[in-house]
């Protein structure tokens, strides 16, 4: 197949690819860029765990083409700290003990920050309503509930 | 190995003369939820790929006097956020926000949930109680088609291999304002629904004037309840009514047995979704 040029910025930083029309935009960034905290889940976009932020919006790296990304600005769970400064956000996880296995946990949070920037005052509901599409077969969910509001009752919005 | 090529189009002429030259060997891509998973099932091998994602002329919301406007290429999300949806088609708004989730809301869009023709089709079902018109069009060529002509099978519609959905159309109205939607499905996220139906109303002196009522996963394709509706039209609403009137929908729908529900089940259940969504209706008035 014919590879096509693409340029895109991830996490601040402008790179070049030759892709095929086929390839999918979460294999590029695992395989190609290196940056393995997006993970490969279901691949049929019932997960959520390789969630990025195209332009700032959430979603499914598996069901994006890496063609499609041309010119546009993508997200990883790496691009959310600055430097050894962790994100309000993974802070918040860590310390109510959202994480186990962390396999959902890059997911969870970039669609947190995004639902926070989306609605800065939920209701636990609206969280979990948000948060739907992001699965975790460890916590039960109660915790990263609780590191959601925590960043909000903190004022601590993202 | 399967071999895909990927072209661009700008404007919407651009995609057409694409279609018309490559036919059956064209697949038009847009938000790719649909489509991405199909590939990976090889349900869809060696195409070009028409992404129509860049053509500003397929998008955006416009709530005129008599009628609203939906682009194919409006986002679940972008329904969702609109003033003119909440008000003019609330039936479509509550479908939006049962939609998958937030992520998937995001690229999906009205287009792509239309003319992939799921019987479960979340989009459908409510846009056909509001009496939905596609406008389609090809190279020289425009129409606008009922949207209740539009399925034809499971998967299937009446859309050529040359043609695009340009625009979704329905009527500012006093039935149109008044709607709901409800979905039922094996787990409260991310469910291809068991059963959904949508029920838009309008009574006059307590009186049905209007009625429209659609069911999703019933039938091979969404399907109105047009015997039903019948039955209820110029009655006065009061609970005989309704229980009567679940007895039409049952013996209406035309369910299968499958991975998620058996037959009875579903015919059962269609008079449950019936009962709820219109007395959520009739109270409300």
């Amino acid at each position: 197949m014919k590879k096509l040029e693409i340029e895109f910025t991830i996490n601040g930083k402008k790179r070049k690819f030759f892709v095929k029309p086929n390839d999918l935009l979460i294999n590029i960034i695992r395989n190609d860029l290196f940056l393995t905290g997006s993970k490969y889940g279901c691949g049929i976009g019932e997960c959520g765990a390789c969630t990025v932020l195209l332009n700032g919006e959430p979603v499914l790296s598996c069901l994006t083409l890496a063609v499609t990304v041309d010119g546009k600005e993508i997200t990883t769970i790496e691009g959310l700290a600055r430097g050894d400064e962790l994100h309000p956000m993974q802070k918040a996880f860590l310390e109510n003990g959202a994480v186990q296995c962390g396999f959902c946990t890059p997911s969870m949070i970039l669609t947190a920050t995004a639902l926070l920037k989306e609605n800065p005052n939920p209701t636990e509901d609206e969280i979990r309503d948000y948060m739907r599409g992001n699965i975790c077969r460890c916590t039960g969910y109660i915790q990263i509930v609780k590191a959601i509001e925590s960043c909000v009752t903190g004022g601590k919005t993202s | 190995m399967s071999q895909f090529k990927y072209v661009s189009p700008k404007t919407k002429d651009e995609a057409l003369e694409i279609l018309q030259e490559k036919k059956s060997n064209a697949c038009i891509i847009a938000g790719c939820s649909n489509v991405l998973p199909n590939i990976r099932d090889k349900k869809i091998v060696s195409k070009v790929l028409v992404d129509i994602s860049d053509i500003e002329e397929l998008k955006g919301i416009v709530g005129e006097k008599d009628k609203i406007y939906i682009g194919p290429l409006t986002t679940i999300t972008e329904l969702v956020n609109s003033e003119v949806i909440l008000k003019e088609g609330n039936v479509l708004h509550q479908a939006a926000e049962q939609f998958a989730d937030p992520i998937v809301r995001n690229s999906a869009t009205v287009g792509g949930n239309l003319v992939d023709a799921s019987p479960a089709a979340d989009m459908a079902v409510p846009l056909l109680t509001l009496d939905a018109i596609l406008k389609i069009e090809s190279v020289g060529q425009k129409k606008d088609v009922q949207l209740r002509d539009f399925f034809i099978g499971p998967g299937e519609t009446i859309l050529q291999e040359d043609e695009i959905i340009t625009g979704i159309e329905f009527e500012s109205s006093n039935i149109n304002k008044n709607g709901c939607f409800i979905k039922l499905g094996l787990r409260k996220a991310m469910a291809i629904a068991v059963a959904s139906i949508a029920v838009n109303l309008e009574i006059k002196e307590n009186k049905i004037a209007q009625v429209r009522i659609v069911m999703g996963s019933v039938a091979p394709t969404p399907i109105r309840l047009t015997a039903t509706e019948e039955f209820l039209k110029d009655k006065e609403v009061n609970d005989e009514l309704i229980e009567k009137a679940i007895d039409k929908v049952r013996e209406e729908v035309n369910p299968i047995s499958d991975i998620r529900a058996s037959e009875e089940y579903r015919r059962y259940v269609s008079g449950i979704l019936f009962k709820r969504a219109f007395k959520k209706l009739t109270l409300a008035n």
